[in-house]
């Protein structure tokens, strides 16, 4: 009796199972190309083309920024739509620092495109997994990207241009704790600066020490740097990689006469330091062996 | 004439079996012999190396035809003390997928050796599964074992797969992708392991593969199953704390022999917390395996996997169909096609796969 039990149980599971298979694949009425659904009140989304704006909605935040986000993004890379163009444009890549991730007009020696095709020197290819626990991007989508490059990897049309200047997003963030060594700070505007005005000492990284109130502070070899192809991000490079503590990005006192944009506006950000410094960013790096 | 058409027709059926695909130890076979993974493997839960039944067994009751003193051929056993093997695989692809043009390729899917060395006879044991091609050397597996991997209890220390569902050869299954567990994604942490009669019993503590390179976070991953002479049940669960967002699992699973058929289900239901907001995804695979003669099997694949149960609309099957021959000892030869179906508006989603594989084994 007991086996029949049994016997009738798996049938039953295995024929539960093979209706469930019977059923057919979606017929993606609703449904963007990433399975995901449209806006409400009709297609909202971006065709995929060679704009910037396009390939953030449709490769960069749907596929990539599933892991490249946050605190813990691999090789520190953000993904989102706040920092991808920050960080991609003009940055040189984390595993082979001599090969920028985006190379504006050279597709073939920008990273991503190698790490997107699989041919990069280091690593998996892109996406993770792929093409084993997702598929690979097609040809086709990659193409997009190249092109993208191949113009000159400009950002996605400028938005908010009347608003005052501001700092849109820091790398890492305030109270983030980062668990490898940031290759670099970034302090992304909403308009492009004049670099005219900036100096060495514009802004600088602290490292805190351990005393609570009483802290020793350390300030941090680094170089600071905004790249022709990208006027709205200023980057910090460390010329140690950080090791594990807190550290915070303070503008120099008086610094922000020298962030301002083209037009002369400048920027006031960050709370006042016990040296009335303005502290734009404070964060953890605890680094595992 | 009827040379010519005598050897065309072996060059047509050549061709055909060189445009097959995989096959090792599968689940399958284990569920047609009554076994448990652990009389075939070294490793308890399935798969790499094979012991010296698993080896005989390839030897003497998987091929077609018999070679004469099989039994006396490779034995694995470099000493009394050191066993060793591998698995070569080389494979032929064509994927067509709409409004793309074809792709097809010859590739070295994998080489890999595995070797287990007794230090203590049923007590201690250190075991590695490392892969040599393609990509240059790669550790999959590499751990210490104390205890009966037999009867009783176990413990693995090191690198290993994680314990969810079927073991199956093709680490492209729905199951196997959704749950993120397969035989590429190895896990560095502890596996306490119970095996006696009927039950086999593992409880995993791992880092996680989402945590690779936070450094934080962990996995807890738990499988008993139930094995008699011609059915099976199977329980998984895994756990995973992440700062990239939490993600818990489960899956059923349980096989079934009719004749000459061995049927193979699993239904798994995952919960990632990583999505923005969340997200339930589900999958499900049925499988059927009839051993049509000594050295042929037909397997037939229908798979189901819905991305994210709160949108309508989004769910993709697969089916496949594909041919083993095991002619001789340590040699199969496998041909297959597999059919995807997603919604249209993605192509990968509705591409279709014609595959060969050659694939040796010792």
């Amino acid at each position: 009796m007991r086996p029949r039990i049994i016997f009738t149980c798996l049938r039953s599971g295995i024929a539960a199972c093979a209706l469930m298979i019977a059923a057919c694949a979606g017929n993606g009425e609703g449904l963007d190309a990433n399975g995901r659904p449209l806006m409400p009140g009709g297609d909202m989304s971006l065709p995929l083309s060679d704009d910037f704006e396009s390939l953030q909605e449709n490769i960069f935040t749907p596929i990539c920024s599933v892991c490249h986000v946050g605190a813990s993004a691999p090789m520190g890379l953000r993904l989102d739509a706040a920092n991808s163009y920050n960080l991609l444009v003009d940055v040189p890549s984390t595993e082979v620092p001599s090969i920028l991730r985006v190379k504006p007009g050279d597709p073939d020696n920008s990273y991503i495109i190698q790490k997107l095709e699989g041919h990069a020197a280091v690593g998996a290819q892109m996406p993770f997994g792929c093409p084993t626990s997702q598929p690979c991007l097609p040809a086709s989508t990659i193409a997009f990207v190249r092109q993208w490059i191949m113009n000159g990897a400009p950002p996605a049309a400028a938005s908010g241009v009347n608003a005052p200047l501001s700092i849109t997003s820091v790398v890492p963030g305030d109270k983030e704790m980062v668990p490898t060594a940031p290759p670099q700070v970034m302090v992304a505007f909403n308009h492009e600066l004049d670099v005219s005005q900036l100096a060495t000492y514009s802004m600088h990284i602290e490292k805190l020490g351990a005393g609570g109130a009483a802290l020793r502070l350390d300030r941090v070899q680094a170089r600071i740097a905004v790249s022709d192809a990208n006027l709205r991000a200023l980057m910090i490079w460390p010329s140690r990689p950080l090791t594990s503590g807190r550290y915070r990005v303070v503008m120099d006192a008086g610094a922000s006469a020298h962030f301002s944009d083209i037009a002369g506006q400048t920027v006031a950000a960050g709370i006042p330091d016990e040296l009335g410094e303005p502290v734009i960013s404070t964060f953890d790096v605890e680094v595992h062996p | 004439m009827i040379q010519c058409l005598k050897a065309a027709a072996v060059a047509a059926v050549l061709i055909v079996l060189l445009r097959a695909a995989p096959a090792q130890a599968e689940p399958y076979l284990a569920l047609q012999e009554g076994y448990k993974c652990n009389v075939c493997h070294v490793n308890p839960t399935g798969g790499g190396l094979r012991n010296e039944f698993g080896l005989t067994y390839a030897k003497v009751l998987l091929p077609a035809e018999t070679v004469d003193n099989a039994i006396d051929s490779w034995s694995g056993k470099l000493t009394d003390r050191l066993r060793v093997g591998g698995d070569l695989r080389a494979d032929w692809t064509r994927t067509t997928a709409p409004n793309s043009p074809s792709q097809q390729a010859f590739s070295l899917d994998q080489f890999r050796v595995y070797a287990d060395l007794t230090i203590l006879p049923d007590k201690l044991g250190i075991y590695v599964d490392e892969q040599i091609a393609p990509n240059g050397s790669q550790n999959e597996e590499a751990y210490v074992r104390y205890g009966s991997t037999t009867d009783g209890f176990y413990v693995k220390g090191g690198q290993f797969y994680l314990p969810f569902g079927w073991r199956l050869q093709d680490q492209t299954a729905f199951v196997r992708q959704l749950t993120g567990i397969n035989m590429t994604t190895p896990d560095k942490g502890v596996e306490v392991g119970y095996e006696h009669a009927a039950w086999s019993a593992q409880f995993d503590v791992t880092n996680g593969a989402s945590n690779a390179t936070t450094g934080s976070g962990y996995q807890i991953t738990s499988q008993v199953v139930y094995t008699k002479p011609i059915w099976r049940v199977g329980i998984a669960g895994s756990s995973t704390q992440s700062n990239a967002g939490d993600r818990h699992m489960g899956g059923l699973f349980a096989g079934l022999k009719t004749g000459p058929v061995a049927w193979l289900a699993e239904g798994d239901l995952v919960h990632d917390d990583s999505f923005p907001g969340g997200r339930t995804l589900a999958a499900a695979l049925l499988e059927g395996d009839w051993r049509i003669r000594k050295g042929h099997n037909l397997k037939l694949t229908a798979e189901y996997q819905d991305p994210d149960r709160s949108v309508r609309n989004d769910q993709q099957t697969r089916y496949s169909i594909v041919y083993e021959y095991t002619p001789l000892p340590f040699l199969q030869l496998r041909a297959g096609y597999r059919h995807y179906f997603g919604i249209p508006q993605n192509n990968a989603e509705n591409q279709q796969l014609i595959l060969a594989e050659l694939h040796g084994y010792f």
